[in-house]
């Protein structure tokens, strides 16, 4: 278990060299862009040059600027804006935050939704429940978020006239986002869960379970449904490059202030240090989920591979 | 039939924002191009796009899912994280939008599933009966696995082809919904439904006809893929 854990240092390093070298990928020369951008003078001063150079800590090698830039990082120093001129990191963390909140109420309505179906579908299978669980399923890995915005902003902004269609802010901007970005999790968690929960139903456990006389409610609740987590567990990493990407689609359909957001507008406007710490932060996000979500479904199956 | 007599990029100003008619069987866009006509040639786009990144992938993943250590496995179920809109992100930074970076954030992260199920599948063939009996007949690795664990696991990998299909086609109408993928005037499904959102109050067709495209393909493939697992 602790080599898992260990596996994410040299993996996050890896991805920082790949953030690093980013901008310079693009071959474009940021010391002349902020130049022109500056002072309007189709030929710079070298002295004007080497000062901008400074300034975003562009001179030096390669391996120079990399250390000067991870060290910065570590501090919580990520650069300032090319376009707002202001520092990236306080940016990131209020982006992260209204992210978080929607990311977390996604998940909560998904799993609130998608487990109960997926545990009673599978109590029958083939029943009516299931069927329509299952036909639900299927239609909501396939509706994009890109689809489903402005279909729901059809009828209940446009129609209904209930909810409004863009900002944030109020609870009230809350609803459609989140329903938006809960759709494809909950999909995914009710047809995990039935799958496993049937499996686990036709065992032995469940079988003395069921012998010892235990309430149809609690053999299926307790001793088949509890473990069809590990499965969801196994699959989290497809829960949380769904909901990532799924957040830049809805916070940009929906004009919200979160990360997917402002990793988007950076790319547009070619922002490069907004980029770097907007994609720092999702990779690191990503991958220490991942290898968290391994580290406990070994913990709740400790079953050799 | 109307369809094919429209040019999808031929505008006409006289006519915009038309409902659906007879002349124009999904009504017209702000600029006046026939909608029906862009959602044909879009789809070519959208549809022919999605295919050969869907082959490219299925067969570098399944390769690689066969062939590859372990340690390579590993890598490819911590990239399964990273979702195809951030890498897309990452290459239209680099590269700018458009086509390249579709292909590169496809591609990149397209290989992964394939490789894990690929994996999954030659593992589990391998503790088989008939595997041992082709070894012990002297059958080296590359035999085994070509002759024997792939025609016994094509069909899974083929099921597995049609969910991909359903995913790559999401995720490159969504890259292009995004403006980061196929640029205009170039019709694409994800776009139309970028561009038909400012006329979501007027004009709700623009967005419902390619909406209902790439739901109606990607369910088809999901269910299609769905039967075949069964199988």
């Amino acid at each position: 278990m602790l080599r898992r854990l260990l596996l994410l240092p040299p993996l996050l390093l890896a991805a920082s060299v790949l953030v690093f070298a980013l901008p310079r990928l693009t071959g474009a020369d940021t010391v002349r862009t902020v130049l022109r951008a500056r002072t309007a003078s189709a030929v710079p001063d070298p002295a004007a040059e080497a000062r901008v150079a400074a300034e975003f800590g562009l001179d030096g090698s390669w391996p120079e600027q990399y250390l000067r830039w991870l060290g910065a990082a570590a501090r919580g120093d990520l650069g300032y804006s090319f376009v707002t001129r202001t520092p990236v990191a306080p940016q990131l963390g209020d982006a992260l935050q209204v992210s978080a909140l929607l990311a977390a109420l996604a998940l909560v309505l998904a799993a609130a939704l998608g487990i109960p179906a997926g545990v009673y579908a599978a109590r029958r299978p083939g029943g009516w429940l299931d069927r329509f669980v299952t036909g639900a399923g299927v239609a909501g890995v396939s509706v994009p978020e890109f689809v489903l915005a402005p279909v729901l902003v059809l009828l209940f902004a446009v129609h209904a006239g209930a909810l409004p269609a863009i900002g944030w802010g109020s609870p009230s901007h809350v609803v459609l986002p989140v329903l938006t970005l809960a759709v494809y999790p909950a999909a995914l968690a009710g047809q995990l869960v039935r799958a496993e929960t049937i499996a686990v139903l036709g065992s032995p456990h469940v079988r003395t379970a069921r012998a010892k006389g235990l309430t149809p409610h609690r053999v299926l609740w307790w001793h088949a449904a509890r473990l069809s987590t590990t499965s969801v567990l196994a699959l989290s990493g497809m829960f949380v490059s769904g909901l990532i990407g799924g957040s830049v689609v809805v916070e940009v359909v929906f004009g919200i202030p979160g990360l997917g957001r402002l990793l988007y507008d950076a790319v547009l406007a070619q922002d490069l240090p907004v980029v770097q710490a907007g994609v720092l932060a999702v990779v690191a996000i990503a991958l220490v989920a991942g290898v968290l979500s391994e580290v406990a479904q070994r913990a709740l199956d400790p079953v050799p591979e | 039939m109307k369809v094919f007599v429209f040019d999808p990029l031929a505008t006409d100003f006289s006519a915009v924002l038309r409902p659906p008619s007879l002349t124009h069987l999904l009504g017209t866009d702000q600029l006046g191009r026939d909608v029906a006509a862009r959602l044909t040639a879009g789809g070519v786009t959208t549809l022919g796009l999605t295919v050969t990144t869907v082959l490219i992938t299925a067969l570098a993943g399944t390769v690689i899912g066969m062939l590859g250590h372990r340690l390579l496995i590993r890598v490819a179920d911590l990239l399964a994280a990273l979702p195809a809109v951030l890498i897309g992100l990452v290459a239209a930074a680099v590269l700018g939008p458009g086509l390249p970076s579709v292909l590169v954030a496809v591609c990149l992260t397209g290989w992964t599933p394939f490789a894990r199920q690929a994996h999954h599948l030659t593992v589990r063939e391998s503790g088989r009966d008939y595997v041992t009996a082709a070894r012990s007949l002297g059958a080296g690795r590359t035999r085994v696995l070509a002759r024997h664990i792939l025609p016994n696991v094509a069909g899974a990998l083929l099921a597995h082809l049609y969910l991909r299909f359903a995913g790559t086609l999401l995720t490159v109408s969504g890259l292009s919904f995004l403006g980061l993928g196929v640029q205009p005037p170039t019709p694409e499904w994800g776009a139309m439904v970028a561009d038909g959102r400012a006329y979501l109050f007027t004009a709700p067709h623009l967005v419902l006809a390619p909406a209902v495209a790439v739901v109606l393909v990607a369910t088809a493939a999901t269910v299609a893929g769905r039967r075949l697992e069964r199988r």
